[in-house]
């Protein structure tokens, strides 16, 4: 029960991150709340790759080990957390434009297209 | 070339195009029937619109887009009303819908 | 050097090499950067049109990136496909050719339309981005890969949404893409995690052969068709979808349509190739029929009451691709049952693939139109436009092919694919092919009144300095007429040329897995 704590944590963060998504009221704690979620996904497809007793997947001068932890879940990870990134980069620019635009970062005041 | 066989029927493109040309021939030269000998320019050409005034302007002449089907939607009020209530443009219902829709589909997998 | 063997790395490189060379280009002048785009994407179209030729005559074909040879799937030894492997059978191909022919027409027409704004570099730098990311979307084997490319294409139109910085409607229709893309990426990643932890393989072939039905595969089915079918614009998840065809450029919008086409792919994908027969109960063959039938009847219900007039195509296309999911979800609850499948299901997955052409070509089309009345008028409302169709007589006569080819008007193409799919869903229960046949009607009375208003009438007389737009705005639409008159006239032709490999392709979830791991389930 206890190697499964990392998928309790998985779920636990991203329930925070979805509930924060609805209940924020500003821009930037709904663009944290996306980050949040993002980092618990990342959580996630690391601890997949654990294996009980496993030291790191180099060959070379890594010292001893019998088994690995596996590697492609860690390449997975980094690759999430650069696409992660670029979005959030993107998310913050387009929630400054709002700013520019709005004068509010209140997500109930940005309605203009409805209907 | 041009027939395609449903399981059911078939629809033959040649043909359809056959019958309009045919039905285009014949609304055509019905049209052509039309006597040419009017004077243009005096009143035997103007337009008839119920007996007011033409209007200079077009755009005072035509009914605008948004009151093209008014009674359809009067008639479905209710049902527009509703519809339109739910699209609020709010961002929380955007995700709201999609994060609703996951969970219920997630909830009856399981279960059924 | 054999260049058939290369073409689905080309695919690839064509356009993302494009993409990094055009703020190179643009030091060049205007002229050199307009040359680039259109090369690029004609390049793409080139490359996609000989990739379909060879699928078709030689088989599914795969091409394994980064190995020590391309074609050596499964290296010595190992026991899954370790690599990142395309994989292009006919259906993939047949999408890819959609994709590109509304990539080359939207570049196209984008080369006179955005000449008025600046950031053209940028522009042309993300339009051939988001068509690599689509072009990916298509051809990739590999269920990492697959969300590497939503995500690319993702923020590619996130940046082209709200490509007009100075309206504060651009900026607010991305903004709330951004947010339902992200979350629903995080489930596509989290489906596609959990699968890898179980299966040990990200190589949808791989996953495939190896999968059986339990609680965890039950999720994350659910999570990729959920998520997959936001990205199309199923209702209820449709919201952000007017939005933002709306507010995007008309180039951009004609490539969002296909983007939204490649999202459709990979939930066919995911149902057909990864999970096909094992997927057990028909429960969610329903929830894709349910799916269709409500963004068709309640995508077009909303449709008719709008006077913005690409508001009003974006909820066409979500009513457009309920009738897709229509089709393909018909096809998917019979996929086990042979009889059911000679009966009417082959035909439902055919009719939802021709509907795919067909969608992507007037649907474009009907995008084009759409800017170029914006190019020529400069007012998006239908309030305000009125008796167009003597000034711009090529706009207006690709417009009625269009709006009667969405219409499901006898003798265009988009008749032909929506007779497949009443027919055989009138074979499931009578009630869904009356659900599509009314929507039919109601999206042919809302292009009625979209052609009343705009090209019929009296003339304004703040109007009066309209004159047809550009040639190469003209160009890019007739490219997509073009496509429609050929499926118009030879539907048969199309249909056993085009479609029907496609939708053999679609069904054969054997083929595709033999394809890589070899030696079949």
């Amino acid at each position: 029960m206890i190697g499964n704590a990392p998928f309790f944590v998985v779920g636990v963060l991203f329930l925070m991150g979805l509930v924060s998504l609805f209940l924020s009221k500003n821009l930037i704690k709904i663009a944290i709340a996306i980050s949040i979620i993002g980092s618990a996904v990342n959580i996630f497809l690391v601890s997949l790759g654990y294996r009980a007793g496993g030291t790191i997947p180099v060959h070379f001068l890594a010292g001893e080990g019998s088994t690995m932890v596996l590697p492609t879940p860690q390449a997975m990870t980094l690759t999430a957390i650069v696409i992660a990134l670029a979005t959030t980069a993107l998310l913050l620019s387009l929630i400054m434009l709002v700013w520019r635009h709005y004068g509010t970062l209140d997500i109930d005041e940005i309605r203009r297209l409805r209907g | 070339m041009g027939k395609v066989y449903t399981g059911f029927g078939y629809w033959d493109v040649g043909a359809w195009i056959l019958f309009f040309a045919v039905a285009a021939f014949y609304i055509l030269w019905l049209r052509a029937q039309g006597r040419s000998d009017y004077k243009k320019g005096t009143a035997q050409d103007e337009i008839y619109w119920s007996g007011n005034e033409v209007p200079e302007d077009g755009a005072d002449l035509t009914v605008p887009a948004s009151s093209a089907y008014w009674g359809f939607r009067k008639a479905l009020e209710p049902f527009y009303k509703g519809l339109l209530g739910m699209h609020t443009g709010l961002p929380a219902d955007v995700v709201g819908y999609y994060v609703l829709t996951v969970a219920v589909l997630a909830v009856f997998v399981l279960l059924v | 050097m054999n260049w058939n063997e290369h073409f689905p790395a080309l695919l690839l490189i064509i356009p993302l090499f494009g993409a990094f060379l055009a703020p190179v280009c643009s030091l060049g002048g205007k002229m050199a950067r307009n040359i680039l785009l259109v090369a690029a994407s004609f390049l793409t179209l080139v490359v996609a049109f000989l990739l379909w030729r060879s699928v078709l005559a030689n088989g599914i074909q795969y091409y394994v990136m980064g190995g020590e040879n391309f074609r050596l799937a499964l290296p010595s030894g190992m026991a899954l496909p370790v690599r990142i492997i395309l994989e292009v059978d006919a259906f993939s191909a047949f999408m890819a050719l959609c994709g590109s022919i509304a990539a080359f027409a939207g570049a196209l027409f984008s080369v006179n339309y955005m000449n008025r704004f600046s950031g053209q570099s940028r522009f042309t730098s993300l339009y051939l981005l988001l068509a690599t990311g689509m072009l990916g979307m298509m051809i990739t084997g590999d269920l990492f890969n697959f969300f590497i490319f939503i995500e690319i294409s993702s923020i590619a139109s996130f940046g082209l949404i709200a490509f007009w910085r100075d309206k504060p409607s651009a900026i607010e229709a991305s903004l709330k893409y951004t947010l339902v893309s992200q979350v629903g990426s995080m489930l596509i990643l989290i489906a596609a995690g959990s699968l890898y932890g179980k299966y040990n393989a990200l190589n949808m072939a791989a996953i495939g052969s190896s999968l059986t039905m339990g609680t965890m595969e039950k999720l994350a089915l659910v999570f990729l068709v959920g998520s997959l079918a936001m990205k199309c614009g199923a209702f209820p998840m449709h919201m952000w979808l007017p939005d933002a065809y709306a507010e995007a450029p008309t180039g951009v919008t004609c490539l969002l349509v296909a983007v939204s086409q490649a999202s459709l792919y990979g939930l066919m994908r995911v149902c057909f190739s990864i999970y096909g027969v094992a997927m057990g109960s028909t429960f969610v063959p329903w929830m894709i029929i349910i799916f269709g039938l409500a963004s068709m009847f309640f995508g077009v219900s909303m449709a008719v009451v709008q006077h913005d007039i690409k508001r009003l195509m974006g909820y066409h296309s979500v009513s457009q691709v309920g009738y897709m999911l229509l089709g393909l979800g018909v096809g998917l609850l019979v996929l086990g049952d042979a009889r059911g499948m000679a009966d009417f299901g082959f035909t439902a997955i055919k009719g939802g693939v021709f509907h795919v052409f067909n969608y992507t070509m007037y649907k474009a089309l009907l995008f084009l139109t759409a800017g170029a009345l914006y190019y020529a008028t400069g007012k998006k409302d239908l309030n305000e436009m009125g008796g167009l169709a003597r000034r711009m007589p090529y706009t207006t006569f690709m417009f009625v092919i269009a709006a009667a080819a969405i219409s499901g008007l006898p003798p265009f193409n988009g008749f032909v694919s929506k007779l497949l799919i009443y027919e055989s869903s009138f074979a499931v229960h009578p009630s869904l092919a009356v659900v599509a046949l009314l929507t039919s009607v109601l999206t042919l009375a809302s292009f009625v009144k979209v052609f009343q208003t705009a090209f019929l009438g009296p003339e304004k007389n703040n109007l009066l300095h309209v004159q047809e737009v550009p040639p190469a705005m003209l160009l890019g639409m007739v490219v997509l007429t073009a496509a429609i008159l050929g499926a118009t006239l030879f539907p048969s032709w199309t249909l056993s040329n085009l479609v029907e490999p496609a939708a053999r392709a679609l069904v054969d979830q054997s083929g595709y897995i033999g394809a890589i791991v070899g030696g079949g389930m």
